[in-house]
């Protein structure tokens, strides 16, 4: 497109600077609340009121923001379930079929040493660690399971990933409904509550998952930036073929990024189900808490797979989820702001990959002869 | 007994529409993972359509559009501009997940509009989704804009040295495959089962994709892929027709999706795998262009 003296056209930028695709990110996220303002707009009030309460009640009201931090700590686990694979060039949107796995197999610690009959403490600490143990170690056996089926034959694991969110979705309804073992003794279609023993202890009011979550976040960072294994998934992420030429192993390098994403949304389950005040069982809308772990998704991609840039994003979903909650209920607005939200961030994250992928060139384009040149001496 | 029969073949023909389209899709190397996304998008579009004018045929036109334009949105971005495909079609997902979810939920319960029409006792989607499974198989195999779809999804630079236009084939099956998306989503929300519920699919758009993974990418083969997990569906929804009173209904709730992965597993293997490779677009889902 030519304007005045100048052209302006798109073209292909093939490796994008670290500026461009910060910026990309960033984009990505105010497009979103931008979009999202719409969801908020009421004839009352306009969409920055929402936004107000939102925030408000996210990161200042202390209620809101004790539910916004154990949130935050939530999708950042989850953050860190997808990414690792992601380096690897693996999709794992199994997320919430691990965090059901993590929670079911937290909560069979505290019901095989009669947690139901209990009524004073005698658990003591063993059960504070085997209960994350428990939950990390069934996410990481599903996970395993997906891994193997990718490295050893090809099986595509988006599919067998979203195959086993199903499964894991009804078998956590078999057992905390119509009868079934984890079922709270006033049969509401919820496990039973934890007794006191049982729920890990809150030091400067956080349990000890959303520090293993922080510290795992730098270890992870760490390893792909500095180690060897970070570089053979990183390579193998980025071609699978030149990684086999270089000696890399594809099954090992497919199967222990999926049991170690599995193993962190295990973990995120143990901690929202087991380990965050006011909560404490597996409640009837357990459904909704698998659903959030998507936005672990979000928060990978848009802080293009470094852990650490990642903890920002998981903080601003999660008051953005919490808030959204909260102005929904507060201006009567449509349930599922914060679903809305998910969505629109996933498609701004999506565009936000034109910013990397295209850039736009504004050159001075040359001047257009004012007259024929002159004509050659004996030319007819 | 003949209800469970009846329900059957609804469930087998969402499942139908959809993969069908989605077969068409990937004929010419255009892989959209999002296929759930698509219907639940539709199937939305169609319900409250169809609530809001009383009218069957407004509701299925809307579903139909809303699938088209996703489907196109999806060819923007991966046949113009040579994205991700995966990524294109996991957005989608996640978009219409969680703008279905905000726009559907103040109308969360039934349609409330007499049954949809029912011909010779069974829905009208059945009989179409029959005469369309034809329809595909001869212009895939016996026209030459089915030598077209097939060329561009094994080889698209062949097919451009041989004057096909890539761009337009892609683009075109990309968006009819949006459009049955669309319709699989309204055949569910307003005749199989026409209450709105927040992620009413859970699942169907995935089982979908796979049966055009086992299907090898023949309609025959997939019509017949079709039948078998609508009746399995059916049966996990209703498990006292074979084995009464064994194991929760929350058990048999899994048995679809546990049998897809085996399945899954069983075509990847290295036997199976010599006549699936054959059969898989050479070109699925890899960009093409300078």
């Amino acid at each position: 497109m030519k304007i005045g003296v100048y052209r302006l056209s798109v073209e292909r930028a093939e490796a994008p600077s670290p500026t461009r695709v910060a910026l990309g990110a960033l984009l990505a996220v105010a497009l979103a609340l931008l979009l999202a303002s719409v969801l908020f707009w009421t004839p009352e009030s306009g969409p920055w009121a929402a936004y107000r309460i939102a925030f408000g009640y996210a990161f200042v009201n202390p209620s809101g923001l004790g539910a916004t931090v154990h949130r935050a700590v939530y999708l950042l686990l989850c953050t860190l379930a997808f990414l690792i694979p992601l380096r690897g060039g693996l999709w794992n949107i199994g997320l919430p079929g691990q965090v059901y796995a993590g929670a079911l197999a937290a909560f069979a610690v505290p019901f095989w040493a009669g947690a139901r009959e209990l009524s004073s403490g005698t658990a003591g600490g063993v059960a504070l660690v085997s209960m994350p143990l428990a939950a990390a170690l069934a996410g990481a056996a599903l996970g395993a399971l997906v891994g193997l089926l990718r490295a050893k034959l090809a099986v595509n694991e988006i599919l067998v990933t979203m195959m086993l969110n199903s499964v894991m979705f009804w078998l956590v309804s078999d057992f905390i409904k119509e009868g079934g073992a984890f079922m709270s003794a006033t049969a509401e279609g919820e496990s039973f509550t934890l007794p006191e023993v049982f729920r890990p202890p809150l030091p400067l009011g956080l349990p000890p998952s959303a520090f293993l979550g922080l510290a795992a976040a730098v270890v992870v960072d760490f390893v792909f930036s500095r180690a060897a294994a970070g570089y053979r998934v990183r390579t193998f992420g980025l071609n699978p073929h030149a990684a086999r030429y270089a000696g890399i192993d594809p099954v090992r390098v497919s199967l222990w990024v999926f049991v170690l994403g599995g193993a962190f949304s295990g973990l995120a389950g143990y901690h929202y189900f087991a380990a965050v005040p006011g909560l404490y069982k597996i409640p009837t809308n357990y459904g909704y808490y698998g659903d959030l772990s998507f936005y672990g998704i979000i928060c990978a991609l848009i802080a293009r797979g470094s852990a650490l840039g990642a903890v920002p994003m998981a903080l601003l979903f999660a008051g953005l989820s919490v808030g959204g909650r909260f102005a929904q209920g507060a201006l009567r607005l449509p349930f599922g702001v914060d679903y809305a939200i998910l969505g629109l961030l996933m498609t701004t994250f999506v565009l936000s990959h034109l910013v990397d992928r295209y850039r736009v060139v504004w050159q001075r384009a040359a001047p257009a002869p004012t007259s024929a040149p002159p004509r050659p001496e004996g030319a007819r | 007994m003949s209800e469970l029969l009846v329900r059957s073949l609804e469930a087998s023909t969402v499942f139908l529409l959809a993969a069908l389209g989605e077969l068409v899709n990937q004929r010419s190397g255009i892989l959209n993972v999002g296929l759930e996304g698509l219907m639940l998008f539709g199937g939305t579009a169609a319900f409250l359509m169809a609530q809001s004018t009383g009218s069957y045929a407004a509701g299925l036109a809307g579903g139909i559009a809303v699938g088209s334009l996703l489907g196109w949105v999806h060819g923007l971005f991966s046949v113009r501009l040579r994205g991700d495909q995966v990524v294109s079609g996991m957005g989608l997902w996640i978009l219409s997940f969680g703008l279905t979810t905000y726009l559907g939920s103040p109308r969360t319960g039934p349609l409330g509009l007499p049954r949809f029409p029912a011909l010779l006792g069974l829905s009208p989607f059945v009989y179409f989704g029959i005469l369309l499974v034809v329809a595909v198989w001869f212009v895939l195999s016996r026209t030459s804009l089915g030598l077209a779809i097939r060329s561009v999804g094994e080889s698209p630079a062949a097919a451009a040295a041989s004057g096909v236009n890539v761009a337009g084939i892609r683009y075109l099956c990309v968006v009819f495959g949006g459009a049955l998306a669309g319709l699989a989503g309204a055949a569910y929300t307003l005749s199989y089962n026409p209450v709105w519920n927040y992620n009413f699919l859970m699942g169907w758009g995935f089982v979908s994709l796979a049966l055009v993974f086992f299907s090898m990418w023949n309609p025959w083969v997939l019509l017949g892929g079709s039948v078998l997990f609508g009746a399995m569906w059916q049966l996990s929804l209703s498990p006292e027709y074979v084995l009464p009173g064994v194991l929760s209904r929350y058990v048999w709730r899994t048995v679809p999706f546990a049998v897809t992965i085996a399945i899954l597993t069983v075509i990847s293997t290295p036997w199976f795998r010599t006549r699936w490779g054959l059969a898989k677009p050479q070109a699925l889902g890899v960009p093409y262009g300078d």
